[in-house]
């Protein structure tokens, strides 16, 4: 008996097949992933969201409106195709995202999720236990802080707005962006620069 | 593949037990493999004909037991390799039919349950898709706002459409209440309006 094919092989099975009723392009595919390895700050990808969260430091006028209207707005950057809200962290509440159930993601701003938000491990604790999942990640959030763990149960994205680092007073939005950094537009992190003082 | 539940799949993991650390990459490669980038992109077109929810559907009837042993693309190879079947794309040219998603800005209006007020979650365990996890079933939280409008999901996995648009409410839950005293968090989902019961 021949062993069990391996992925690879299932999946060359698969693409030749689809290719050969013209259900696939395999060039197309290449540049697929190509464009979704190289995406920068102009495609969805971690550099846009920190773009727009920067913007949203510097520009008042332009947070609020992120925060009213998120998908007409979000698709000034980039179109959304499914509704997306703002969760904006505050000294008093930190925001976290995961889906329990599969692995739902802002992926129409931030790209494709890293393999963690897709991990059995953090789907099953971060529900129960977010205070244990973000201390693995190196992040402290204050016991007077309020944790808000969102299951993307729905096709509802979140985008959490963290706070901005002190000690950037009159910093530029291009300085700021370099500071936000992917996790702590899901939760799991704070923003790079002076230790946000939460809690 | 309909006639086995998906309700309480290995895939509905959330507050379960016995998982360790979480597995926190430094390089973070967005595909391991290059298989898993072209499975990733050939998904698209297996999807095109049906519905982001027959997908995931499709990906929940794995066995439980070659779910928690499979890799996430390896998960999605299984589930392209069924879809890619049952469409037909295996054996003839003409793609099926496009099943456009509806638009993110679909007013999600009022519905039957008002921001603040308690509710239920229905306890309604189908042989079928939901996405309600089971650890939310029979719980109460409170409406914190009406999130958008979608098609049910249990519907549009079964039929591979999308249908009406039905309220969905994005519901607060205490950790305690999910979790025991030493849960101090608060939980959210976003639950459609037939997946909830007034609390009375």
């Amino acid at each position: 008996m021949s062993p069990d094919p391996s992925p690879a092989q299932r999946a060359e099975v698969l693409e030749r097949r689809l290719h050969d009723h013209g259900h696939v392009d395999p060039e197309e595919i290449s540049a697929t992933v190509a464009a979704a390895e190289s995406a920068s700050g102009n495609t969805a990808s971690p550099a846009l969201g920190a773009r727009v969260v920067a913007r949203a430091w510097a520009d008042e006028a332009f947070r609020a409106r992120l925060l009213a209207e998120p998908v007409a707005t979000l698709s000034e950057y980039v179109p959304q195709a499914i509704p997306i809200a703002v969760l904006e962290n505050t000294p008093a509440v930190h925001h976290v995202v995961v889906c329990t159930l599969c692995s739902c993601y802002p992926s129409g701003l931030l790209g494709n999720p890293p393999a963690w938000y897709k991990s059995f491990e953090y789907r099953s604790r971060v529900v129960r236990e977010p205070r244990a999942v973000l201390a693995e990640f190196g992040t402290e959030v204050g016991p007077g802080v309020e944790l808000r763990v969102h299951d993307s149960t729905a096709e509802q994205r979140y985008l959490v707005l963290p706070l901005r680092p002190p000690g950037t007073d009159g910093w530029d939005e291009e300085r700021l962006a370099g500071l936000v950094t992917r996790n702590s537009m899901v939760g799991t992190g704070h923003p790079l620069g002076p230790p946000a003082t939460a809690g | 593949m309909w006639n086995d539940p998906a309700v309480d799949g290995a895939h509905d993991l959330g507050g379960m037990h016995g998982f360790g650390p979480v597995p926190i990459e430094t390089d973070e490669p967005l595909f391991h493999e290059p298989w898993e980038g072209r499975v990733w992109a050939m998904v698209a077109a297996v999807r095109r004909g049906i519905t982001i929810d027959r997908f995931r559907a499709t990906i929940e009837q794995m066995p439980p037991a070659e779910y928690l042993t499979s890799s996430y693309y390896e998960r999605w190879l299984w589930a392209a390799e069924r879809l890619a079947a049952e469409q037909g794309l295996l054996e003839r040219s003409a793609p099926p039919p496009e099943s456009p998603l509806p638009s993110p800005a679909t007013p999600a209006g009022s519905g039957r349950f008002a921001v603040g007020q308690r509710v239920r979650v229905r306890n309604a365990v189908t042989a079928g898709h939901t996405r309600v996890p089971r650890y939310l079933r029979r719980q109460v939280g409170a409406v914190q706002r009406v999130a958008c409008a979608w098609p049910n999901p249990g519907e549009s996995a079964a039929t591979g459409r999308y249908g009406e648009p039905e309220v969905v409410y994005t519901v607060a839950f205490a950790g305690a209440d999910l979790f025991g005293p030493g849960a101090d968090h608060t939980v959210t989902a976003d639950l459609a309006e037939s997946d909830l019961e007034e609390e009375r």
